[in-house]
């Protein structure tokens, strides 16, 4: 190396580093535009989740092709080792790692010289899969190639460069780089003048093209190789389950509606998504043809903050890393309005299913964004889909989402035995009927096969009649957090009131809510799916079912029971115990099954355009070729009984709740 | 003579769940103002305050508040009681019980004797010269009420070249009909037709004005109640005399129909009740009756009224649906099966006056366009007749619809909850039954009541 | 522009039941809320404020609680809440109830004349739909009731152009301003209030009139003022829903059901 190009190289080095620092620097003062939100608390556990789903790459692996990029992630781990030793020794030659000891030495350079090997193959098997086979969430743009060209070019110039060093007998642990080694001998009978030449050409090619990479990085969506990890690091350390509870007062911001109002771990959110368009391929809005799409949203959010945040940054060159001031004005809008905004259709289409979180590698927390956006739309703007406004009226005026007399409530249990707490006063558990289970007659009937699978096991239980008001649940995911916080403030009153401990819930929606958001005002439950219970009393002999042997029975999977809280083997234990046959399974299940269309305030609006979401979960039911459908929630019931109907087949295969399958062969 | 025992005075008390809130009656007629009203607009007594003197316990339309007398008291009250009759007994002029003792409160000091007002009058609502038939219905109910009270019973009609109406109105009952003939009252307005009746009241004096619940009715009645200073029952479905007192006793549903109120006119006349049509049945139209013809002379200056007709749309020729605002609503939903099937519902709309509706699953499959959806998210409506045709009955369904006036329901599935809201139901096919029924209504030859 | 809208606080009838075995009304949890036609007024009057920017003010007579009504109204964007509230205007038929609203409207009218009254077609729990004409009367203006749309207003001529409904036809009527409106449902859908609304309702102050600010004589208010009176309050007799079997033979059975109760009912009539 002449002493020109070390002169010329280390420029080029220094003002890609520099450049490099101030890419670092514009990201982190944009992170720092988001507010506050404290994600430094458990630090070994997510140290752990670093370890786990970082370096791990434990979600990137559940997917086939995931295995490649564990590949080509580990190549790059390794090979920044002797990246850098390559850039230092760019402008000191004499510079090397060998003062680590021979054999370190060695094993670093063998572990580089192979992984860059599979690093070209990994990159062969991406560029094939996203020419040949690719998946509608993957975009084949100009990015989508150039970058795997970089890295290619990269490996090839490292193998050009050190196999023709070796040819020329300048490499001493020749012997610990077997893919360079057998590259080596392409060289023979080339005049060393030349192979010099090509050695150094290739030298310069990939430190360009490495200098180059690293500062392509914070343009491209491969941003997410600088955001992924600590976006792994800073991930909830509970499933995310709801949204923030928000300050109802005046001069508080309600729900989201500029950007730089989401939190630093928000846009982080954004900075680390990869577009790989898992979200998309799990989100059951997306594959019915509607407009959501969460990766979009995701990718959406960071364009506008990149956008509006570099404004902002140069509206106040000296206050470079504070939050954005509350009256900032924004270039762009968050919704509606230009390519860098969220369409507000898509808003609306979210189901709150929590699939795409499910399923995101780096723990993107896509539904709470989309549910702030809509609080803002219905609190500060009322501006929402037409059919809401009876939904909201009736939540508020009349406690349940259809505006029935909140005094018709306890009709479900005219024929039965119910105690209510205002009779017994006290009672170990609560049975927290639900605003479905209460008012809708298909709903009820679950409601009565469940208590009377209670007054069987002799527990002692009671109702809160019509001192019960709705959970709010739909009222949250739709952004009424004004009208869920009435809702929530009233029951939680109520539960003080009596000194309720534990709430049995046989809807999901209840559940999630009594056990998760009813949690950020203070009140610890001890909050019971009827399908735990259930399992529980089977279990301890409380109540006997008689086993019948029916292998045609498929489990549904609310995603309220099931993805957001792991309810998942009790529904399938029960259904054992009372058929004989664990229950057939669709092929999305447990976590990853496909939600029923209601979730979300869904229930209350009319379809979007594209096909029906109860109907497609119908079909995937009935490919299984059962005869009953179980479920474990009233919103997925009414979807599946709609979807049946649309198959013209009334009658014929059944939708039953777990607990009218049980109430039926409960021995009594 | 022994010693005269004094009447017990006990406590007012409020009986539990019995107050309707009407409105502070009790508290208003509060002498010594003891009663102050909590949320549920129901009273609370301060018992140290009030002074007994029963004014609310009186008053109180549905005698939820009592003078409540401890056991001792009761007793004592027993020997008042006996004491008092006995004292009856022996001094036959003894003056009048304490009931009989309340002042009348108001009485109109410009209007003379209640007793000067006679006669029971109708009013005969016309459009372009035809009559509503509810104003014969009301003769015939008015010729009941003026037979009773054995006075005249009057028809008055206002209008333009209306005067052919009056033979109309003999053939429905009446004696006498009061015309009011001008160019000013052509169409309906308000002014003009309030200063007309008003007039022609003033100076006829009748005690009873019945007039048709209809909107051009309400509009009127209620105006005219104002000017002459009177009390007006709306919408009564009963109207009886009280032979006694010479006062008409109006029955008419109050708190959303879920009570029945009897509301009197004591001391202002004349007295004046609407009642919705198709409520009262319409007696046999007499030809050739003949009565008592009065023109009544009417003088206004157009320019002096502010209100102008511009145009009027006869609903036959309006473009949009508004399902809303229809009388009959004829609606299908998933058991129809198919768009085409929704012609039958077309059909059967146009046999009986209706408009076509659907439910979510109609709309969502595209067999109606969205404004006609019933339901939660859909629009909520309140028809005369609902004919729900296919549907099971969703609890979104059901809150759209319930509080029809009358709904016909025509299912498969005889456990379909729309059965335990339905009026009629009928347990059947649609496509059996809603042929049949067109065919029924055709060849019978009926006509539909508009 | 000023426009007055009346509101009433009514309880939630439709949430009243009767006790079966009492015959009384089941009056428990039942709230008071806005008179639904009188949200549709008030929608009415704040879409006068969005096109001609009028000044809006809301009033309603009732107990202290009933501010909550006016409240609605200035979430929604109502510029002032009057609470028309006193012993004596207790009792109120509708003549007297609209003897004391008048009374306040022309009080407001002495520091902003107001154009247009806007009153619900009726209440749900009276259904007289008697109170808006009584304004008008007491007041002597022109009374439009049934107005299902507003067509246009002339704010130089003082004259506005409305929609009327009746049974069996729509006309278009003009009136000179000041006038009395009452609305059909259907005329609007309420808009849903948004948070800052409501928070800017809860800060508002609501003014309250008694008989001491208004000095109407005692005699034509409340109870007094009140020519009606109810005698008797019972439980009506109830049409109990019927089922009849409408398949195979018994087809013509149902038929004739169906046909009878339409006659019944006079939807049909027989010649």
């Amino acid at each position: 190396m002449t002493g020109i190009e070390r002169i010329i190289f280390a420029t080029i080095f220094i003002a890609a580093i520099l450049f490099f620092l101030k890419n670092v620097f514009r990201l982190f003062a944009i992170l720092c535009l988001g507010k506050w939100e404290n994600r430094f608390d458990h630090l070994w556990l997510r140290l752990g989740n670093l370890i786990k789903y970082g370096f791990g790459q434990k979600r990137v692996v559940a997917k086939p092709f995931g295995i490649n990029h564990f590949f080509i992630f580990w190549s790059f781990m390794t090979l920044t080792i002797v990246y850098v030793e390559f850039l230092i020794g760019g402008m000191f030659p004499k510079f090397n790692l060998r003062f680590l000891g021979d054999i370190p030495y060695g094993i670093i350079l063998s572990v580089a010289d192979v992984m860059s090997l599979v690093a070209i193959v990994a990159i062969l098997i991406a560029v094939t899969r996203r020419t040949f086979f690719r998946k509608k969430s993957i975009s084949a743009n100009f990015e989508a190639y150039f970058i795997p060209s970089l890295i290619a070019i990269l490996m090839v110039a490292y193998f050009v460069s050190n196999s023709c060093e070796a040819s020329l007998g300048n490499l001493e642990f020749i012997k610990w780089q077997p893919v360079t080694a057998s590259l080596a001998a392409y060289w023979n009978g080339t005049d060393p003048h030349t192979i010099h030449l090509i050695s150094r050409s290739a030298w310069w090619i990939h430190a360009v093209v490495l200098l180059f990479f690293l500062n392509y990085l914070p343009y491209s969506k491969h941003l997410h190789i600088l955001a992924s990890l600590p976006n792994c690091f800073f991930k909830s350390d509970t499933l995310v389950s709801t949204v923030p509870l928000k300050q109802l007062k005046k001069g508080e911001d309600l729900g989201i509606s500029k950007v730089v109002q989401f939190t630093w771990k928000d846009i982080l959110d954004f900075m680390a998504c990869t577009e790989c368009g898992r979200c998309q391929d799990v989100c059951p809005v997306s594959q019915t043809g509607k407009v959501l799409n969460p990766k979009g949203i995701i990718h959406e959010c960071k364009l506008n903050i990149f956008k509006n945040g570099d404004v902002i940054r140069a509206s106040r060159p000296k206050d470079m890393l504070a939050s954005a001031p509350l009256n900032a004005k924004m270039q762009i809008p968050l919704v509606n309005g230009s390519e860098l905004s969220v369409d507000k259709e898509a808003l609306w289409g979210c189901t709150t299913c929590g699939a795409c979180m499910e399923a995101c590698p780096v723990f993107i927390e896509h539904a709470p964004k989309i549910v702030q956006m809509r609080q803002h739309l219905v609190m500060e703007k009322s501006d929402f889909p037409h059919e809401l406004i009876t939904f909201f009226e009736a939540s508020e005026q009349r406690f349940n989402p259809w505006g029935i007399a909140p005094t018709d409530r306890i009709k479900w249990a005219m024929d039965l035995k119910v105690p209510l707490l205002s009779d017994v006063k006290q009672a170990e558990y609560l049975f927290f009927t639900g605003c479905a289970g209460s008012f809708d007659s298909r709903a009820r009937r679950s409601t009565n096969a469940f208590a009377r699978i209670l007054n069987q096991s002799g527990i002692s239980w009671a109702s809160l009649g019509n001192e019960e008001k709705c959970c709010g649940d739909s009222q949250r995911k739709l952004g009424n957090e004004y009208v869920f916080n009435k809702l929530a403030v009233d029951n939680i009153a109520t539960f003080k009131k009596y000194g309720v401990k534990k709430i049995i819930t046989q809807c999901p929606h209840c559940f999630n809510t009594l056990k998760n958001d009813y949690k950020q005002y203070g009140i610890e439950l001890e909050v019971i799916h009827h399908t735990q219970l259930i399992n529980t009393l089977i279990a301890e002999g409380k109540i006997k079912v008689k086993q019948s042997d029916d292998n045609k029975t498929v489990f549904h999977d609310s995603c309220y029971i099931g993805r957001y809280n792991r309810i998942l083997d009790e529904p399938r234990d029960i259904l054992k115990a009372c058929n004989g046959h664990s229950p057939l399974e669709m092929a999305k299940n447990k976590t990853n099954s496909f939600c029923c269309g209601a979730g979300g305030g869904r229930m209350w609006m009319d379809e979007l355009p594209g096909k029906r979401i109860y109907h497609e979960r119908t079909l995937q039911a009935l490919d299984t070729k059962a005869s009953t459908i179980a479920v474990s929630c009233p919103y997925c019931m009414t979807m599946f009984e709609d979807g049946l109907k649309e198959e013209k087949n009334p009658g014929q295969v059944k939708v039953r709740d777990i607990a009218e399958l049980v109430a039926d062969t409960m021995i009594v | 003579m022994s010693t005269i025992p004094k009447r017990p005075r006990g406590t007012i008390l409020l009986l539990e769940g019995k107050c309707i809130a009407c409105g502070a009656r009790c508290q208003s007629v509060c002498p010594v103002d003891a009663i102050e009203m909590n949320e549920k607009g129901e009273p609370i007594i301060d018992t140290q305050t009030c002074t007994i003197c029963r004014k609310c316990v009186k008053e109180c339309p549905v005698d939820a508040i009592e003078n409540y007398l401890t056991p001792a008291e009761k007793e004592q009250m027993a020997v008042f009681e006996t004491w008092k009759a006995s004292a009856a007994k022996q001094v036959s002029k003894e003056p009048k019980a304490p009931k009989e003792q309340e002042q009348p409160v108001a009485k109109k000091p410009e209007e003379g004797g209640i007793a000067d007002w006679k006669g029971v009058w109708v009013f005969v609502e016309q459009v372009n010269g035809k009559a509503h038939d509810v104003a014969w219905e009301l003769l015939s109910k008015g010729k009941t009420l003026a037979n009773d009270l054995g006075v005249e019973l009057a028809a008055f009609v206002i209008g333009e070249n209306i005067q052919h109406l009056a033979d109309e109105a003999f053939g429905f009952g009446a004696d006498k009909v009061y015309i009011v003939d001008h160019p000013t009252l052509k169409s309906y307005r308000t002014d003009p037709y309030v200063k007309a009746t008003v007039d022609l009241v003033n100076h006829y004096k009748p005690e009873i004005i019945l007039m048709g619940a209809t909107g051009l009715g309400r509009d009127l009645a209620g105006a005219v109640a104002t000017q002459l200073r009177t009390g007006l029952t709306a919408d009564c479905t009963g109207l009886t005399i009280d032979k006694v007192n010479r006062l008409l006793e109006q029955t008419r549903p109050a708190f959303g129909g879920n009570i029945m109120a009897t509301i009197l006119t004591e001391k202002c006349r004349p007295q004046m009740a609407s009642v919705r049509p198709h409520v009262m049945p319409k007696s046999e139209f007499i030809k050739g009756k003949k009565g008592e013809l009065i023109i009544e002379p009417f003088t206004l200056d157009e320019a002096d009224i502010t209100t102008k007709v511009v145009e009027i749309i006869s609903s036959a020729n309006k473009g949009m649906v508004n399902i809303t605002g229809s009388k009959i609503l004829i609606s299908g939903g998933r058991g129809m099966t198919s768009k085409e099937s929704f012609k039958l519902l077309e059909e059967l709309a146009s046999v009986v006056g209706g408009v076509v509706s659907g439910s979510r699953s109609a709309v969502d499959n595209g067999w109606i366009e969205q404004p006609r959806q019933v339901g939660q998210t859909g629009k909520t409506v309140h028809p005369k007749l609902y004919i729900a045709c296919g549907i099971s009955g969703a609890i979104q369904h059901l809150v759209g619809m319930q509080d029809s006036d009358f709904i016909i329901a025509i299912n498969k599935d005889k456990t379909a909850p729309i059965f335990s809201v339905a009026h009629l139901g009928i347990v059947g096919d649609v496509f059996e039954i809603i042929p049949a029924l067109i065919k029924k209504i055709r060849e019978s030859n009926a006509i539909i009541v508009q | 522009m000023h426009v007055v809208v009346c509101v009433k606080m009514v309880p939630d009838t439709t949430q009243v039941s009767i006790n079966p075995e009492t015959n009384t009304l089941v009056r428990d949890g039942v709230p008071f809320i806005t008179n639904p036609y009188d949200t549709n007024a008030v929608e009415e009057g704040i879409r006068f404020k969005d096109k001609y920017g009028a000044y809006v003010t809301v009033i309603s007579m009732g107990p202290p609680s009933a501010t909550a009504v006016l409240r609605k109204g200035l979430a929604i964007g109502a510029d002032e809440g009057i609470l028309l509230s006193d012993r004596v205007f207790g009792g109120a038929d509708t003549l007297a109830t609209s003897m004391v609203l008048a009374a306040a409207i022309v009080k407001i009218d002495k520091t902003r004349p107001v154009d247009i009254i806007l009153c619900g077609k009726q209440t749900i729990d009276g259904d007289t739909a008697q109170v808006g004409p009584g304004i008008a009367q007491r007041m002597n203006i022109s009374q439009l009731t049934l107005v299902n749309e507003v067509l246009s207003v002339d704010e130089v001529k003082k004259s506005i152009k409305v929609k009327r409904k009746l049974e069996n036809y729509e006309e278009i009527v003009e009136s000179v301003l000041p006038t009395m409106i009452t609305v059909e449902r259907e005329i609007n859908t309420p808009r849903y209030p948004t948070v800052p609304g409501r928070f800017v309702a809860e800060d508002s102050v609501i003014q309250i009139w008694g008989n001491d600010v208004l000095k109407l004589n005692v005699q034509e208010i409340g109870l007094n003022g009140s020519p009606t009176k109810v005698s008797k309050i019972f439980a009506p007799v109830r049409d109990k829903g019927e089922i009849v079997m409408g398949e195979g033979e018994q087809q013509p059975k149902a038929i004739t059901a169906i046909f009878d109760k339409l006659v019944e009912k006079s939807f049909l009539e027989l010649k």
